[in-house]
């Protein structure tokens, strides 16, 4: 079993990955805070509950069906790309069509610092306990 | 790495209002310059647009500085005889710049500049915190 195949870990990782492409979602609002007919947009967040009924398997893992045996195995995270969704009902729509409320977005991009910080140290601690396991301390 | 993408597209953003910038001021500090010759019209207030362009390194819509535009409200009309650039009837023409107005753009601007450090500070940080997973 490959160190990226336990499950705290690679759940771990899709959010992280769902917390990088959120903030690259979220810059783009902030730079476009000014533009006429922007509408601001927000990533999906990852679901996470088929993962824990089946905890054993690797998180949102996309796999190519094997329909040949000399086929390989190629796997890809959905973590890096979820899916764009259209903010609704935000607070204002400027007369120039542009939706995005700059304090919204600061929110937002505090809270996704928050929790990409929550990740990497449940992350951190993680890695300690295989590091205890392995009787490194 | 995605977060190099959230730094350029905040960066661009950046680019953007300093660009802004750049034409507030232009429109403040030529607030009264006055036509050269009797009649002629003097300094037309600029108006800085914002395009949305998809940047396909980027994978991403960064946003540009589009096209300059012209203001096309009337020039104020002063009555001052005497002087050198009245026209016939005494009136001279002043620019169509209200600095009240580009006190409030550039504020705007402002406003929006430091929303887009604010980004990039808070993606530093994220990476900040990546790297600290290797230090544990």
């Amino acid at each position: 079993m490959a160190i990226t195949d336990v499950p705290i870990l690679s759940m771990l990782r899709t959010k992280m990955n769902w917390a990088q492409e959120r903030q690259k979602v979220l810059s783009q609002n902030v730079a476009n805070s000014d533009t006429p007919n922007y509408r601001g947009r927000d990533l999906v967040p990852p679901k996470f509950e088929d993962a824990v009924a089946v905890s054993a398997r690797p998180v949102q893992q996309v796999s190519l069906e094997a329909t040949n045996p000399g086929h390989i195995g190629g796997g890809m995270s959905l973590g890096g790309d979820g899916r764009y969704s259209t903010e609704k009902g935000g607070y204002e729509v400027a007369p120039t069509g542009n939706s995005v409320s700059l304090e919204d977005e600061m929110i937002k991009v505090a809270n996704n610092q928050m929790e990409y910080q929550a990740a990497t140290a449940l992350y951190t601690r993680s890695l300690n306990l295989l590091k205890v396991a392995l009787g490194k301390r | 790495m995605d977060f190099m993408k959230s730094m350029a597209i905040a960066a661009s953003g950046l680019k953007a209002q300093a660009g802004r910038m750049r034409i507030i001021s232009e429109n403040i500090a030529n607030a009264d310059s006055v036509p050269e010759t009797p009649g002629a019209d003097p300094y037309r207030r600029k108006i800085a647009t914002f395009n949305t362009e998809l940047d396909r390194s980027l994978g991403a819509r960064v946003v540009s500085l589009g096209r300059v535009a012209n203001d096309k409200s009337d020039f104020r009309l002063k009555y001052e005889p005497g002087h050198p650039s009245a026209d016939a009837n005494g009136n001279v023409k002043y620019p169509n710049v209200n600095s009240l107005v580009e006190m409030t753009d550039m504020r705007e601007a402002q406003r929006s500049y430091e929303a887009n450090i604010n980004v990039i500070s808070a993606t530093r940080r994220m990476i900040q915190r990546t790297i600290d997973i290797l230090k544990a």
